[in-house]
C-alpha cells in the first residue's frame, strides 16, 4: 500500500471523519485514522478527562465512542467522502470484541486498515493489559490476523513497557503489517488543594511534545532491532507540532507520520508539517521522503 | 475578488486593538478580526496563549540552505501553554471592509490567562472559532433575566445586546466574590441597591437598558451574598409571570444550579451556559462531558459541551 503523503491523524484526536472539516482539508492527507471503535458504544469515564501539564495533556477518555453499528450507519458514508484510505482504530475488552469489529470492517470499502489498540491506559479491562506481555500481543495479533483478510493490520504499541522491542517483534511475528508507535504514557496530576488526582479516572495517558524525545527514541530502537529487517513500515507519533519534529521521526526510522495533540491546537498544523518536511527534502538534497527514513546515523 | 458565501469555522489571526484591565482579576481584550463567521451570544473562540502559529502566519520553522534554525533560547525557556483556552463572546461590532471586533473578557487564573494579561495593543492572537451553539431567543417571550457569576458574565453582555435589538424587557443579577472583583464598570453616582433589586447600574449592561442586580460574597458592593438569592426574590415578587420570561444563566455551577431549580419551579424557560475543562473545542477530544437527559435506562447520556452546548436547557441537566 503507497500513500500519497506520510501524514496522517492520530487516533482519537481527530473525530470519526470530518469533524476537522472546516479547519483543514483532510482530502489532502496521506490517511485519515478514527478514534477507536468497540463492539458495543461507550459513554467512557467520568467529568474530569484532561488536563494540561507542562508541554503536554493528561487525558482518560475512557475510548468513549458511538459504537460498531453507529460507525458503520452514521460515519463511513463520511469518510467515503474524504476519498483516503482510512484506518480504523480498533478496541475491545475481549479478544472477541476486537475480531467482531476487525471482521464488519472487512466488508466497508474505504476502509483499508485496522490499527489495534492494544495500548489504551485508560479503561479497567482490555486494552492495555493485551499490550503490555509479549505473549499476549502474539496471541491477540495472531487472532487478528485471521479476519484481516483484506485490511492491513496495524498493531499500536504501549510505551508502558520495559523493553519495546520485545512487543514490537512479537507483534510482527504474529503477522502485524505495520506499527504504531507510540501510545500515551500513564502518568497523573494532583490537585494538591483536594489531596486527589485531577483526572476523576486517576491516571491518564500523557501525549503532547512532552514525550516527544521518548517516542523518537522508541521508533529508533524498534526500527533498528526489528521493524528495518522484518519490512515492517513503522507509523511514528508522539508529539509530533512542526515539520522538524516530524523530520525527527522520520530520520529515526519512521515511514508515517501521525499527529494527535496538535490537532486541538491546530487542525491546519498538518498541512504546515507536510510542506514543511517538503521543505526540508528540497533544502538539503533529498528527492522524496523516502531517501531519508531510518538514516540517522549514530 | 469574491468574498466566500458561507464564512467557515476556522483559525484566524487577530489584531489585539485593547486590552484593559477591568477589575482586580478580570481583563478586557478587544479583538480586531477580518472576516470572522457570523456569530451569536453564547458562542466561544479558543484563543491561544501564546504568539501565534496559524497556517496565515506562516511556517513555525522555515528550512534555508539545508541549515534547521535552532529554537531561540526564549522560546526553550519559555512557559508556554500547550492547549488553546475557550473564552466566550462578551461582544461584537462590524466595520467597514469586513472587520469585526470582538470583545473577550477574561478572567485571570492560570499561566495561559496571565500570559493574555501582557498582551499588549498591536500584538497577533490567534483565533479558532466561532464555536458551540448559542442561547435562544423566544419570539413568544416578551421578557428576559441574566443571572451571571464572576467570569460567567461576559456572554450574557452580548446576550443583553441582542435581547435589546430584540426588544426584550430584560433585568439582570450579576454576582461576584467582591466590589474589585467584579468584571462589570458602575456608572458614575450609581446607585447600587443593598436589597438585591435592580438598578441602573452596570455600565455594560445600561447601556442596553438593562437594570441590575449586584450581589457580592463579601457585601463590598450591592447585596451581601449569592445573586441567586437577588434572582429568587425578583421571581417572587416580579409583575412579569413566569411564563413569559426566558432566564439564562452562566456561572458558577452552584449558582446555575439554584437559578434553573428556582426558574423551572416558577414555570420559567431556563437556559443555561456550562463550562467544562476542554482541550480542542471542536468535538474531538471527547474531555468536556455535561450529563443530559435522555430516555435510556440509565437516564442520561454524556453531551460535549463544546459542541453540543455550551448553552443547554436548564430542564435536561443532570445535576451531580
Amino acid at each position: 500500500m503507497t500513500l500519497a503523503n506520510p501524514l496522517m491523524t492520530a487516533s482519537g484526536t481527530c473525530g470519526y471523519a470530518d469533524e476537522y472539516a472546516d479547519f483543514v482539508d483532510l482530502t489532502q492527507l496521506g490517511a485519515f485514522v478514527t478514534k477507536s471503535i468497540t463492539a458495543k458504544p461507550r459513554a467512557g469515564n467520568n467529568y474530569q478527562r484532561v488536563i494540561e501539564t507542562r508541554a503536554g495533556m493528561l487525558n482518560a477518555i475512557g475510548l468513549a465512542n458511538v459504537g460498531l453499528d453507529v460507525f458503520l450507519a452514521e460515519k463511513v458514508p463520511l469518510l467515503a467522502a474524504l476519498a483516503l484510505p482510512v484506518f480504523v482504530n480498533v478496541a475491545g475488552t475481549t479478544v472477541d470484541d476486537y475480531l467482531a469489529v476487525a471482521d464488519a470492517l472487512e466488508s466497508v470499502d474505504i476502509v483499508r486498515g485496522v490499527e489495534l489498540n492494544i495500548s489504551c491506559p485508560n479503561v479497567k479491562a482490555g486494552g492495555i493489559q493485551f499490550g503490555t506481555d509479549p505473549e499476549q500481543v502474539r496471541l491477540i495479533t495472531g487472532e487478528l490476523r485471521k479476519v484481516c483478510r483484506t485490511n492491513i493490520l496495524i498493531v499500536k504499541l504501549s510505551p508502558n513497557v520495559t523493553d519495546i522491542a520485545a512487543i514490537a517483534a512479537a507483534a510482527v511475528d504474529a503477522g502485524a503489517d505495520a506499527l504504531s508507535m507510540i501510545n500515551t504514557f500513564t502518568a497523573m496530576a494532583v490537585d494538591i488543594d483536594t489531596r486527589r488526582p485531577v483526572l476523576a479516572n486517576g491516571t491518564g495517558g500523557l501525549s503532547g511534545p512532552a514525550i516527544r524525545p521518548i517516542a523518537v527514541y522508541m521508533v529508533h530502537k524498534v526500527y533498528t532491532q526489528v521493524a528495518q529487517a522484518a519490512g515492517v513500515p513503522i507509523i511514528g507519533m508522539g508529539g509530533i507540532q512542526h515539520a522538524h519534529d516530524a523530520v525527527e521521526f522520520l530520520l529515526a526510522g519512521a515511514t508515517g507520520l501521525a499527529v494527535g495533540t496538535a490537532l486541538f491546537v491546530e487542525p491546519g498544523c498538518l498541512m504546515d508539517i507536510r510542506d514543511g518536511i517538503g521543505d526540508y527534502l528540497d533544502s538539503h538534497g533529498f528527492a522524496s521522503v523516502t531517501d531519508i527514513i531510518g538514516t540517522l546515523e549514530v | 475578488m469574491s468574498e466566500p458565501s458561507v464564512k467557515k469555522r476556522g483559525s484566524y489571526l487577530a489584531e489585539v486593538l485593547a486590552n484593559e484591565v477591568v477589575c482586580d482579576d478580570h481583563g478586557r481584550l478587544i479583538l480586531d478580526v477580518a472576516h470572522f463567521p457570523p456569530t451569536a451570544p453564547g458562542q466561544f473562540i479558543q484563543l491561544m496563549c501564546r504568539p501565534p502559529t496559524p497556517p496565515e502566519a506562516g511556517r513555525a520553522i522555515e528550512w534555508r540552505d539545508g541549515q534547521t534554525p535552532q529554537f531561540t533560547q526564549a522560546e526553550l525557556l519559555d512557559s508556554q501553554p500547550l492547549l488553546r483556552r475557550p473564552f466566550s463572546i462578551a461582544g461584537r461590532r462590524e466595520h467597514a471592509g469586513g472587520a469585526s471586533e470582538l470583545d473577550i473578557v477574561y478572567c485571570v487564573k492560570g499561566v495561559g490567562t496571565r500570559w493574555l494579561a501582557g498582551v499588549n495593543a498591536g500584538q497577533s492572537l490567534s483565533v479558532l472559532g466561532p464555536l458551540g451553539n448559542s442561547f435562544v431567543i423566544r419570539r413568544d417571550k416578551p421578557a428576559a433575566a441574566l443571572v451571571g457569576g464572576g467570569v460567567g458574565i461576559p456572554p450574557l453582555l452580548y446576550l443583553a445586546e441582542q435581547l435589546a435589538t430584540a426588544g426584550k424587557e430584560t433585568v439582570a443579577f450579576i454576582g461576584a466574590r467582591s466590589a474589585d472583583r467584579l468584571p462589570l464598570r458602575l456608572l458614575p453616582n450609581a446607585d447600587v441597591r443593598t436589597d438585591g433589586a435592580p438598578s441602573h447600574c452596570a455600565a455594560e449592561l445600561a447601556a442596553y437598558g438593562v437594570e441590575t442586580a449586584i450581589a457580592t460574597d463579601d457585601g463590598s458592593l450591592g447585596m451581601a451574598g449569592v445573586v441567586g438569592e437577588a434572582f429568587g426574590k425578583w421571581l417572587d415578587g416580579s409583575a412579569v409571570s413566569a411564563e413569559n420570561v426566558v432566564v439564562y444563566s452562566c456561572g458558577p455551577e452552584a449558582m446555575m444550579e439554584a437559578v434553573a431549580l428556582m426558574s423551572l419551579a416558577a414555570g420559567a424557560e431556563c437556559q443555561l451556559s456550562l463550562e467544562r475543562y476542554m482541550a480542542c473545542g471542536m468535538g474531538t477530544c471527547q474531555s468536556c462531558v455535561c450529563k443530559l437527559r435522555d430516555d435510556s435506562a440509565q437516564g442520561w447520556a454524556y453531551k460535549l459541551c463544546c459542541a453540543d452546548g455550551p448553552v443547554f436547557d436548564a430542564a435536561q441537566i443532570v445535576w451531580d
